[in-house]
């Protein structure tokens, strides 16, 4: 609790307040908001325009290298001479699957030690 | 949409919280308005320094349009700005601010534009005291704020406020005695 404010301390605090009504400071303050607001759009266009030349520099590549991720990772990791014996391990038999085993692996340990 | 400045001057502040919130600078504005004469002298308590008060106001204000729709009780503005205004203090003696060299000023470049002679002598006396000290007063006296509170926005243990007040208020009296005196003889 607040039990010791000196009465007449406190009566100078109340004395020295000042009514400022002053319409300008309001006035600069949402001039400062505008101007704010105004660089804040400045640098989002900005970022939106590198952004997209990223994009369109990347684009290429990026499809070409999805492709071919695409293409490599059903590939068979063990080659096994049966038909139906390949097509039965196809699911655990590729470089899909030891990547997605290899990221369980990784998540596994992770837990382990940091959790 | 725009509302008429009269009908924003007559509303309620809950309601232009509200507006606040929906991005009406008018209702914003008019908030300001309302508002400056608290934030304006609480800052310049602080800092002793009116046109630097006003820069930290202002600062105040524009964090509030940044911030006032993270404000979910709109009844709640007064104590939310109130804060904030506190955190603004507060940051910029933390921070090698570039406006703090405003602040570290001497009596003869010191502004007191629009001030009344208690105020710019309660100032002076203010500037005497290290700058926790001069915060716990000020929220104390100032802003009549109980010990708990001051520990609750500042984060200082109640311990140390306690004696921060008690120290800074014995070193206010003694600055201050002439007009305690006058007080004594005008009763």
């Amino acid at each position: 609790m607040n039990t010791e404010c000196d009465p007449k301390l406190a009566a100078l605090f109340a004395e020295a307040e000042t009514e400022l009504g002053d319409p300008a400071f309001a006035k600069n303050v949402m001039h400062s908001i505008d101007s704010e607001r105004r660089k804040t759009l400045l640098v989002w266009g900005a970022l939106l325009i590198a952004a997209l030349a990223c994009a369109a520099l990347v684009a290429a590549p990026l499809v070409t290298a999805l492709d071919m991720a695409t293409g490599l990772l059903p590939t068979s990791l063990v080659s096994v001479e049966t038909d139906w014996l390949q097509e039965l391990l196809a699911p655990v038999n590729s470089i899909a699957a030891a990547l997605a085993l290899g990221f369980l692996a990784v998540r596994m340990f992770y837990r382990r030690v940091f959790r | 949409m725009r509302y008429s400045t009269d009908l924003l001057a007559k509303s309620p502040e809950s309601v232009l919280v509200g507006l606040s919130r929906t991005g009406n600078r008018d209702a914003f504005a008019e908030l300001v308005t309302r508002r400056q004469t608290w934030i304006r002298n609480l800052m310049r308590r602080c800092c002793g320094d009116t046109s630097f008060a006003d820069d930290l106001s202002q600062l105040v204000f524009m964090q509030a349009w940044r911030s006032i729709r993270q404000l979910n009780d709109a009844k709640r503005f007064g104590p939310w700005l109130k804060r904030l205004a506190i955190n603004t203090w507060l940051q910029h003696k933390r921070r090698n601010d570039p406006l703090r060299a405003a602040d570290e000023h001497s009596d003869a470049d010191t502004t007191h534009r629009d001030q009344t002679g208690i105020a710019m002598d309660l100032d002076k006396a203010l500037a005497t005291l290290p700058d926790d000290v001069r915060l716990c007063i000020v929220l104390n006296y100032h802003e009549r704020m109980t010990h708990a509170e001051i520990e609750s926005y500042t984060g200082m243990p109640l311990g140390t406020i306690k004696s921060h007040i008690r120290r800074g208020a014995k070193k206010l009296q003694d600055e201050l005695s002439a007009y305690a005196t006058i007080a004594e003889e005008t009763k």
